[in-house]
């Protein structure tokens, strides 16, 4: 444990290096606020006004997070399949077919149903 | 709470003085606020030959939020003055203008409806550079000059004291106008 | 109001066939006079310190060529008035009259028919003119009833020919067709004649100010728009802008 000591402290030294300046800066500084400085930067406009929150969330994000989990466990479970290859042989290979398979059928149905278009 | 400006007057504030002038001089990063023809000269100041580096100014800030010093180089045309205010506005003190060269400090060549006479009618300059464009040596005179004057800021009570001196020698100083038979 | 006679050394007389590829120079067409300058600078009175106060000259267009006009300008005219023929359109009313001046290729068109004459000069295989490299706009406050020319520069990547459209309004009725629709490019070189000179682009998609502020009144490059200078305080003196100065004789 006291070998990693040192690394400890120099975290611990700069976390409170940065708290220091915020703070001390904070402290010693001016109040002088107008109402640019509070605004967005724009380039030097007038920024554009956004909706409170961030506007209505697209639902088109949580389609693509959803597509991605589905595939990724797949490929997932590819994995040991690609490990034990020699193995399993002709065997793995029929069940990981049909796996696929079984996953295509889904893809396409997605892709005909044009949940892979963005807009 | 402003400690800064609350800093009673006396030995010690003059070598905090010192200590905060030279700080925030070794370190003045620029916002672009390159427009036109001096644009060109103030990137060759930052440039290999005569570098703008050996200051620590060569870091040209994008966003006015990290920026201390704006160099307004070049015309400033009517539809581009608010941009210039906002720009300058949205910039955390202390913060310095450099007007570089001659469009910007009087509106130069171009006295017609579309360029603003001098971007002091739209921020406070604490350097004016003449040049059409000014050679980089001239622009690194103007920034060592500015750092001469950033270094002997005062603070405190001490700044307040310089300003109302500044005031009243400015209220009782001779008018341009009035300033008559200097070419004898 | 003087005359001016054809200058340049009349080596083609009309008639002979000129070869084509070659342009002639030392045809120059018969100058149109619409007014006289008087001075330099447009300034009158006695603010005019630039020496040119006692100068007086035509104020000249390049008057109409005839045919054979050179090079390839022969090919595009005739291309033209073929296909505006095809098209039912013809020639004289759309093209009123065609400029061939240092070597360079003018069209004047009416500007009911411009979309048409546009459309064909894109279109037509013998013309093909895809790019429009400009529009933008002349003053003649001289010219009554054609004081707003809009200029269209076009250029042929297919021929390599470089042609100009040029459309006259009056300042009453400062209306123009917009060629947005025949090339779009032309959108910001629009506004920008709009916001110089007044002509109005009917059927631009948003005819706005482009290089002064949005608020803005008048119409800077017009001829009769002030210059807007302010006097300039130096030690001691202020030095009037340079179309209020003083002439000292």
């Amino acid at each position: 444990m006291n070998v990693y000591a040192p690394i400890l402290i120099l975290g611990l030294l700069a976390f409170a290096f940065a708290l220091f300046s915020v703070v001390a800066a904070g402290i010693t500084g001016p109040k002088r606020y107008n109402r640019a400085r509070l605004d967005a930067y724009e380039c030097g406009i007038q920024p554009t006004p956004q909706p409170m929150g961030g506007g209505k969330f697209p639902v088109k994000y949580y389609l693509t997070a959803m597509l991605f989990i589905v595939f990724d466990i797949e490929i997932v479970f590819l994995y040991p399949w690609a490990v034990t290859f020699d193995m399993l042989g002709i065997f793995g290979l029929v069940e990981m077919l049909l796996f696929i398979a079984t996953l295509l059928v889904a893809y396409v149905y997605v892709w005909r149903r044009g949940g892979l278009e963005w807009d | 709470m402003g400690l800064e400006e609350q800093l009673p007057s006396g030995v010690l504030l003059s070598s905090v003085e010192v200590l905060a002038g030279y700080v925030r001089k070794s370190s003045l990063w620029p916002a672009t606020f390159g427009l036109a023809c001096c644009a060109i000269e103030m990137m060759a100041t930052g440039a290999p030959r005569y570098d703008l580096a050996r200051f620590g100014m060569e870091v040209f800030r994008a966003s006015p939020r990290q920026a201390d010093v704006m160099i307004v180089a070049g015309r400033v045309s009517q539809k581009m003055a608010p941009v210039l205010r906002q720009v300058y506005d949205q910039m955390p003190g202390p913060k310095w203008v450099i007007a570089m060269g001659v469009c910007a400090s009087s509106g130069g060549m171009f006295n017609n409806y579309a360029i603003v006479q001098g971007v002091d009618h739209i921020v406070p300059v604490d350097i004016y550079l003449p040049g059409c464009p000014p050679r980089p040596e001239m622009l690194m005179d103007a920034i060592l000059k500015l750092h001469d004057q950033i270094q002997h800021t005062k603070l405190g009570a001490h700044r307040q004291a310089e300003i109302a001196e500044l005031e009243s020698a400015a209220l009782t100083a001779t008018p341009t106008i009035d300033m008559k038979g200097l070419l004898r | 109001m003087s005359e001016q006679p054809p200058a340049g050394s009349g080596s083609a007389a009309a008639g002979d066939v000129v070869p084509a590829g070659a342009v002639d120079l030392g045809l120059t067409p018969v100058a149109e006079t619409i007014g006289t300058r008087q001075g330099a600078f447009g300034v009158s009175g006695s603010g005019d310190t630039s020496g040119f106060g006692g100068l007086v000259r035509p104020i000249e267009m390049p008057g109409p060529s005839e045919r054979p006009y050179g090079g390839y300008f022969d090919a595009v005219a005739e291309e033209l008035e073929l296909a505006l023929a095809d098209a039912g359109l013809p020639a004289e009313s759309a093209i009123e009259k065609v400029v061939v001046d240092r070597d360079e290729l003018t069209m004047f068109v009416r500007r009911e028919h411009l979309v048409q004459v546009a459309r064909t000069m894109r279109d037509e295989p013998g013309l093909r003119f895809e790019i429009c490299t400009s529009v933008s706009g002349v003053h003649y406050p001289a010219d009554t009833g054609r004081e707003l020319h809009a200029v269209i520069h076009l250029l042929s990547i297919t021929h390599r020919r470089r042609v100009r459209l040029e459309v006259a309004c009056p300042d009453s009725d400062p209306h123009m067709p917009s060629v947005t629709s025949v090339w779009p490019s032309a959108d910001w070189h629009e506004r920008e004649t709009w916001d110089m000179f007044g002509i109005i682009f009917d059927g631009h998609p948003s005819l706005t100010r482009i290089l002064m502020p949005d608020d803005w009144p008048g119409h800077p490059q017009r001829k009769d728009y002030p210059l807007g200078g302010i006097p300039v305080e130096y030690k001691g003196a202020t030095i009037p802008p340079p179309d209020e100065r003083r002439s000292y004789n």
